[in-house]
């Protein structure tokens, strides 16, 4: 299981890396504006085909790249509704602390849980490397961080239903 | 290399005065510094500030001496030192979007500012108003202009755009230019001499080969691009190589050229006897790093085995990336050659980029790759 991890995580290292060779450019449609391009969406010859990277059905990646901007939207893992509502309460809690993490978007892209959006701006104040280091964590932790979650609800139903049971023996 | 200078947090571009002993760089934002050399020290003695925005070239003139300037707010300026003052004069470039890259022609009697308005301005010098005036290549660009190059005999003008297109002008001005030169004689202002439509990607690091007979550009997807008999048919290369993408190049020679660009480290490229281009090595060989090779796939095996039945499940299931070990860590931007006015050029070149750095080269310390 470990394994495949592994080659999901480090084919989309391995996109996120050609892909993150951004560049200041000024929007060339609205005077003295200067906003990312795969937000936009202005002039489609700025723009890169999107890399759609699927560990399967219910894990996947999107990278879309422009000249200035890189968008990384992420699908996490869901297998039963339990996961389902955990990874929804978890992830829009850190979208709504958006700022605190600067590469996070607010909104997800439709059809995905998380997006990251990186610019040129983030490129040249942080080193690259650890930009995409984070993503990679992020992706690790996330697993992690929610069948944990899944645990401890698991454990509490459990001994919820034990306490309430006893009355009646 | 012979110096590494950390000038700032990350610089745009820069520039070199005539005389060597001046470097003119933006360091990301409005202004521009002007740093001079004093007992090995780097002394700051100018701050040009005019532009709101920020400034995206500079070019310092090697024969007159003066420094010009284009910034997203969508201007350009003309610096002339004056009592030690360094005195702007507005250019009229009629533009509405940001302007992204200028050059000094060889002559210095114009210069040609590249702009986000899909436009070329070719800007001149008139007398009675005491301003640079500037002729638009309009209509010609179907997107961005990202970097120019002026033919060495002052009249082609080959610019790059994020169209995936190089194409190269005549910027014939009547009363500033004679029909004297082999190129682009008896063309007309604006005309289109060629247009190459090799990349799918935006380019950009256009340059002329020394005598001006090859044109070398750059695009996004890893792809250099070599183009000889300019004119009505040229005949063109396109080299790929497996490093990250190019963002400005420079001819050592007629055979040989450097590339700079998201890899952090100059590439060099050569053309062999029939003129055939190809990708030699980086400059600097990257040395190993430390720690043994010797028995370290057992180790890292046994490592592995280890702490997986020790705690279950690894926790280094993807390695961190590792920081570069050259002489820039982020992108670099710009290359330019070190030459004095007059001499012929020694082999020294400088490059920036988005880590502030500015790095001197000397062509000389690295014979064993140029063979």
């Amino acid at each position: 299981m470990a394994n495949t991890l592994r080659l999901y995580l480090t084919c989309i290292r391995n996109t996120m890396e050609a892909a993150m060779c951004l560049q200041n450019f000024p929007c060339q449609e609205v005077e003295r504006h200067n906003k990312p391009e795969v937000e936009l969406k202005t002039s489609p010859e700025l723009l890169m085909n999107p890399v759609l990277i699927c560990r399967n059905e219910a894990e996947k990646c999107l990278v879309e790249t422009s000249i200035n901007s890189l968008r990384v939207s992420i699908k996490v893992k869901q297998s039963d509704e339990l996961e389902n509502i955990l990874t929804k309460k978890f992830l829009r809690f850190l979208s709504m602390r958006a700022e605190a993490f600067q590469v996070l978007r607010r909104k997800p892209v439709q059809g995905y849980d998380i997006s990251f959006l990186f610019t040129n701006y983030h490129c040249e104040d942080m080193h690259k490397h650890k930009l995409i280091d984070f993503v990679m964590q992020f992706m690790e932790d996330i697993d992690k961080e929610i069948s944990e979650l899944k645990l401890s609800v698991n454990t509490r139903g459990h001994l919820v239903a034990t306490e309430f049971l006893k009355q009646f023996i | 290399m012979v110096s590494i200078q950390q000038f700032s947090e990350c610089i745009t571009c820069h520039a070199w005065s005539p005389d060597q002993t001046m470097v003119a760089f933006c360091p990301n934002n409005t202004e521009v510094h002007i740093y001079k050399t004093v007992a090995e020290k780097w002394e700051k003695v100018h701050i040009l500030q005019k532009h709101d925005q920020i400034i995206s070239s500079i070019d310092w003139s090697i024969k007159t001496n003066r420094i010009v300037t284009a910034s997203h707010d969508r201007n350009s300026y003309v610096w002339n030192l004056k009592m030690s003052e360094w005195v702007p004069s507005l250019v009229i470039l009629r533009l509405n979007r940001a302007a992204l890259c200028v050059k000094w022609s060889p002559e210095e009697n114009k210069f040609a500012v590249g702009s986000g308005a899909k436009t070329v301005c070719v800007c001149y010098y008139e007398q009675e108003n005491d301003w640079w005036i500037s002729k638009l290549i309009r209509k010609k660009h179907n997107s961005s202009v990202t970097s120019i190059a002026w033919h060495p005999e002052n009249i082609l003008l080959a610019t790059t755009s994020t169209d995936g297109k190089c194409r190269v002008f005549s910027t014939f001005i009547k009363g500033v230019d004679t029909r004297d030169s082999r190129t682009g004689a008896g063309s007309r202002f604006g005309e289109q001499i060629m247009q190459l439509d090799l990349s799918h990607t935006w380019t950009f690091g256009v340059k002329w080969s020394p005598c001006g007979d090859t044109l070398a550009y750059t695009g996004q997807d890893s792809m250099i691009y070599f183009v000889g008999d300019i004119g009505v048919s040229p005949t063109a290369q396109s080299l790929a190589f497996r490093h990250l993408p190019l963002r400005d190049v420079l001819f050592v020679s007629e055979k040989m050229l450097i590339g700079v660009g998201f890899d952090c480290e100059p590439m060099v490229f050569a053309a062999d006897g029939s003129g055939t281009w190809s990708f030699i090595s980086l400059l600097e060989k990257k040395t190993a790093p430390s720690g043994s090779k010797y028995g370290s796939q057992f180790t890292g095996a046994f490592g592995k085995f280890y702490g997986q039945s020790k705690h279950g499940s690894s926790n280094d299931l993807i390695e961190p990336a590792k920081p570069r070990g050259g002489a820039h860590e982020n992108c670099i931007t710009c290359i330019i050659p070190i030459k004095k006015e007059g001499e012929t050029w020694t082999g020294r070149f400088s490059t920036s980029g988005l880590d502030g750095k500015i790095v001197t080269w000397e062509l000389e310390n690295y014979i064993d790759i140029l063979r």
